[in-house]
């Protein structure tokens, strides 16, 4: 078998596809690290830039009550490292949080609440023509698809045809042993290309200290290209499949061709979009902030129907000084409800409208897992830290944060006894000021669990798939007459 | 003889095995790419009536002529089934404001602060840009991408081409068929011809197939209706189609008279298939920015604006110091303290104070009325010339980057056949920039009607310019607001550069295969 092996290593490394395949790679390769040298650095810049700011704003306000009215400030989403692996549409979602807007009436105002994150676009909508990013992901999706194509149609048909098939399993070499043989001869040409031009890659980006990698992307970098190399594995199995089935080489190519145009093009575009025509439609924006309106309606009539009661209350009653201030008390008590619940309102219906348009998302992602280049888009997407998934994360990060910020400022207003604790309300609440370091700052980190454990399915999945095609090759070759 | 040829040729495409399964999987990605698109297109129209409607009430609400907030939008071009360009990408509504110009886009709005806009006087807007994309309930299906008829022939059948192509005459050569097909009285240029013709028959049925069952699924939903001008720009699509897909056999055919072994001349051909659809169009768009991000041309115009509006504030101020109205305008609320003159409470609507004033009137007679009906007049002139000056400063401003760098996109990706025959579809079916541009023209023009018809009315001098109770606004002086796309005419003259450019790659490639395959040994 290792005789097989290196006979059809030899035969491929001296061949016109392999020159040109690792012509190709390296070139995109390249394109990339140098597209990314130039791009990352201000990427970051505007980063550091805006979360400074930020910063700066959160701890200009040193009273309890302006940190709740005006929140936790901007979080802001932290660009990865990795995006030259996977770009991910990042320039299309949203990279920080945005407030639910505000208001101010009857002498009260509206507290902060996480509102919807505003997509960029900008990003889409702009005159320039479309195209793909040239990422990892592009390289990997297409090429390593294509290439291993073009090793292995002709792997079994073409030997059948020349009859050096029969010669060869005359000689005492098991039909498995030369399939395995074939498998592992296309594999490790198609990888020699691909990692070479992989290290030129990283070399170009370690170049610059603004880009270097940490010890933890490194791992994430060595999965990822487990992860294409499994995927490359995929597509050998099919070519042998189809080279095993079909008599002539011709035709095999022409099937092995409209195979991947299906699969690699067109499945991952067009199933997603083609599935959602058969879910539950999602809230427009436009119904969403309509619906809004109505429950803010129904709050606020609410509380005008309390306060109208409370201050018949008062003027009909003599009442004595101590009642007075229980009622002005009670009218507090009132608009802290009416505050606070539309905060929560708000908030929790943004979180609905967000949550429906993401699960529709992610079934329509479940349905284009049919084709094995979606899904090392997105298990590469989510090692590298960009796309849908990081995207989620982010959001439950900042919910997060939002929860804490909220837990110190009623902490901070506990330790104050000349408070009234009613939380919400600027006369209810504490006045001494907060010191600036004691402000809780949002950190947006990812560490390598999060990256991997939404990859982790994915990576079974083309295993799973690899095994499934490798065992249908087996049988189709092992069945086929020579 | 070159009949026999011919037939013989067309038989042996048709009767393959590869023909079959081509046409099948183009007819499955055609219907299966058609259905998305026509619900798309079913959304955006629904979306567009919709928005009429909502646009009619709102305009047949507003109390006062300084609070009209006024939309127009484009009806969704039926065409961008085939090439959707910029049409799904581009958004339609446009602000028509006598303070601000429709403006193709907003090239400074990234050096802006990452702010929300603070919008103070002096900051008036000048560029009201088409905002977010046509379509899709749901914003993050964007990140899937759309595909339009086009790109599947572009993509599929340019690859049948190639393998038509291929092994046609190294295929040949190899099996001795060309020795033997030579030796009969027959040229060497017919030879290659009736090859040419026979593949591009062969290629024209896939085309047609599923053009047909486009339209038939069409049919089937009442939103998309075709105009016979739209049918003679789907010709024009077809046309294009068949002339890209011939460069890509005329580049096949080259490669295997070059190679003369079938094997090497297929690798040449998938490589270079793979290089020209794929890689290129998005190599060049994502790795090559020729101009730049023109930060300092931006800031300069930015800088620019901001004189323009400080010179109308400056206008404004020495405005107001021969008036007896004090305070800030549009208000004047310490000029009004205290009277009887308002009725209510909040009385401006509109996102930031400018021109829009929404005032209940209790005193007509009161001397101060005049004085503001003057002050909103010349207001409102002040704003419509400061607008103009901006948009000029705004107008270069696109074509020296918007457009620009597009421009140089375009360029760069039109080395490659395959953005050609993008470029060119999109023209025919008005989905191009030009297309888009004429958009943003038409609500210019709409913008400038709009004043006139109110100059005419000396609207900008009335009570009801900014008093609610001075009697119901008569709506009927609006004009009618309607975009009609280009004449065919001139959409084939946007389709001509691309087209004529495909049809010379033609020509230079059949006569260098001619040229060669006359001087090779069979």
């Amino acid at each position: 078998m290792r005789h097989i092996v290196r006979r059809e290593l030899l035969d491929h490394l001296t061949s016109l596809r392999f020159a040109l395949t690792t012509l190709i790679l390296v070139a995109l390769m390249v394109t990339n690290a140098v597209v990314h040298l130039q791009t990352h650095p201000e990427r970051v810049r505007k980063y550091s830039e805006n979360v400074s700011a930020s910063h700066t704003e959160l701890k200009s306000r040193t009273q309890l009550y302006e940190l709740l009215r005006k929140g936790p400030g901007k979080l802001y989403k932290r660009p990865s490292a990795l995006a030259f692996i996977a770009d991910g549409g990042d320039a299309f979602l949203p990279s920080k949080t945005v407030s639910a807007g505000s208001w101010t009436r009857y002498g009260s105002a509206s507290i902060w609440a996480m509102g919807v994150p505003r997509l960029n676009m900008d990003s889409i909508s702009n005159l320039r023509p479309t195209a793909t990013v040239i990422d990892w992901v592009f390289i990997i999706t297409y090429l390593l698809s294509f290439i291993p194509l073009l090793f292995t149609f002709d792997a079994l048909s073409g030997e059948r045809e020349r009859g050096t098939l029969r010669l060869c399993l005359a000689n005492s070499i098991s039909r498995p042993a030369l399939l395995v043989g074939k498998f592992l001869g296309a594999l490790i040409t198609v990888l020699i290309a691909f990692y070479f031009a992989v290290l030129f890659n990283l070399a170009i980006i370690s170049t610059e200290s603004w880009t270097q990698l940490g010890g933890a992307d490194w791992g994430r970098v060595g999965l990822i290209v487990l992860i294409a190399s499994c995927y490359a594995g995929i597509f050998i199995a099919v070519g042998l499949i189809v080279s095993a089935m079909t008599r002539e080489s011709r035709l095999s190519l022409v099937v092995l061709l409209l195979i991947w145009v299906t699969v690699v093009v067109f499945m991952p575009s067009t199933l997603g979009t083609l599935s959602t025509k058969w879910m539950p439609s999602v809230q427009t924006h436009h119904q969403f902030r309509m619906a809004r309106g109505k429950t803010f309606d129904q709050i606020k009539s609410d509380f005008l129907n309390k306060r109208e009661t409370l201050r018949e209350r008062r003027q009909s009653t003599e009442t004595s000084q101590a009642e007075v201030a229980e009622t002005d008390i009670s009218e507090l008590e009132i608009q802290r409800e009416f505050v606070s619940k539309d905060m929560e309102m708000r908030e929790q219906l943004s979180r609905e409208h967000l949550a429906a348009q993401s699960a529709q998302v992610l079934r329509a992602r479940q349905i284009t897992r049919c084709s094995p280049a979606a899904i090392v888009q997105y298990a590469l997407e989510s090692m590298a830290g960009t796309g849908f998934n990081r995207h989620l994360h982010f959001l439950d990060s900042s919910r997060l944060h939002i929860r804490q910020f909220r837990n110190f400022i009623v902490e901070m207003d506990r330790a104050d006894p000349e408070s009234l604790h009613i939380i919400g309300i600027r006369k209810g609440m504490s006045e001494k000021p907060v010191s600036p370091a004691a402000i809780p700052i949002f950190q947006d980190k990812l560490t390598f669990q999060d990256t991997l454990n939404p990859a982790i399915a994915d990576m079974l999945l083309l295993i799973l798939l690899l095994s499934v095609f490798l065992a249908g090759a087996f049988l189709v070759f092992l069945r086929s007459e020579v | 003889m070159f009949l026999t040829l011919i037939r013989q040729e067309l038989l042996t495409h048709l009767m393959s095995a590869r023909f079959f399964a081509a046409v099948i999987i183009t007819l499955l990605l055609v219907v299966a790419n058609t259905f998305v698109l026509i619900g798309a297109h079913e959304e955006r129209l629904a979306d567009y009536s919709q928005k009429e409607a909502v646009n009619r009430e709102t305009v047949a609400a507003t109390p006062a002529y300084s609070v009209l907030k006024l939309k127009v939008q484009r009806p969704p071009n039926p065409l961008s089934l085939f090439s959707a360009g910029l049409e799904t990408r581009f958004g339609s509504d446009i602000d028509i404001a006598f303070d601000s110009v429709p403006a193709l886009s907003d090239p400074i709005a990234d050096i802006k602060p990452d702010e929300e806009y603070q919008w103070t006087f002096n900051r008036v807007p000048s560029v009201s840009s088409p905002g977010a994309p046509l379509g899709l309930k749901n914003p993050y299906l964007h990140l899937f991408s759309q595909i339009d008829i086009v790109f599947t022939f572009q993509v599929v059948l340019s690859l049948l081409s190639l393998l038509f192509a291929y092994d046609a005459i190294a295929g040949d050569w190899e099996t001795g068929t060309l020795r033997l097909v030579l030796s009969h009285p027959v040229g060497r240029g017919s030879v290659l011809l009736a090859k040419y013709l026979a593949a591009m028959a062969c290629l024209l049925l896939p085309v047609l197939m599923s053009l047909l069952l486009a339209l038939i699924q069409c049919s089937l939903s009442r939103a998309l209706q075709f105009s016979t001008e739209d049918f003679l720009r789907i010709g024009g699509i077809v046309l294009t189609t068949l002339v890209y897909l011939s460069v890509f056999y005329l580049i096949g055919l080259l490669i295997s008279t070059i190679t003369r072994r079938a094997a090497t001349s297929l690798m040449l051909c998938m490589f270079l298939w793979v290089v020209l659809v794929l890689i290129y169009p998005n190599w060049s768009r994502s790795a090559l920015n020729p101009v730049g991000n023109m930060r300092a041309e931006k800031r300069s115009a930015d800088r620019q604006i901001a004189q323009i509006r400080e010179e109308a504030d400056r206008e404004r101020d020495r405005f107001l110091e021969n008036s007896p109205l004090r305070g800030d305008p549009p208000i004047f609320f310490d000029t009004f303290d205290g009277t009887d003159f308002f009725k209510g409470g909040g009385w401006y609507r509109g996102d930031f104070p400018r021109v829009n004033v929404e005032i209940e009137l209790k005193n007509t007679a009161d001397p101060l009325v005049t004085h503001l009906r003057r002050y909103y007049e010349f207001a409102a002139t002040l704003h419509i010339q400061n607008a103009e000056k901006v948009s000029l400063v705004g107008e270069q401003l696109v074509a020296q980057i918007s457009r620009r760098q597009a421009r140089w996109d375009e360029r760069l990706m039109k080395f490659s056949p395959a953005s050609l025959y993008t470029f060119a579809t999109a023209a025919w079916a008005g989905t191009d920039l030009d297309s888009m541009t004429d958009y943003i023209r038409a609500a210019q023009i709409y913008r400038r009607t709009l004043i006139d018809a109110f100059h005419e009315r000396d609207a900008f001098a009335s009570l009801q310019w900014f008093s609610t109770n001075q009697g119901t606004v008569d709506w009927s002086i609006l004009p009618d607001f309607r975009f009609e796309r280009a004449d065919v005419s001139i959409n084939a003259q946007r389709a001509l550069p691309e087209l004529l450019l495909l049809v010379f790659i033609n020509l230079v490639l059949f006569m260098v295969t001619f040229l060669i395959f006359i001087k090779i040994e069979v």
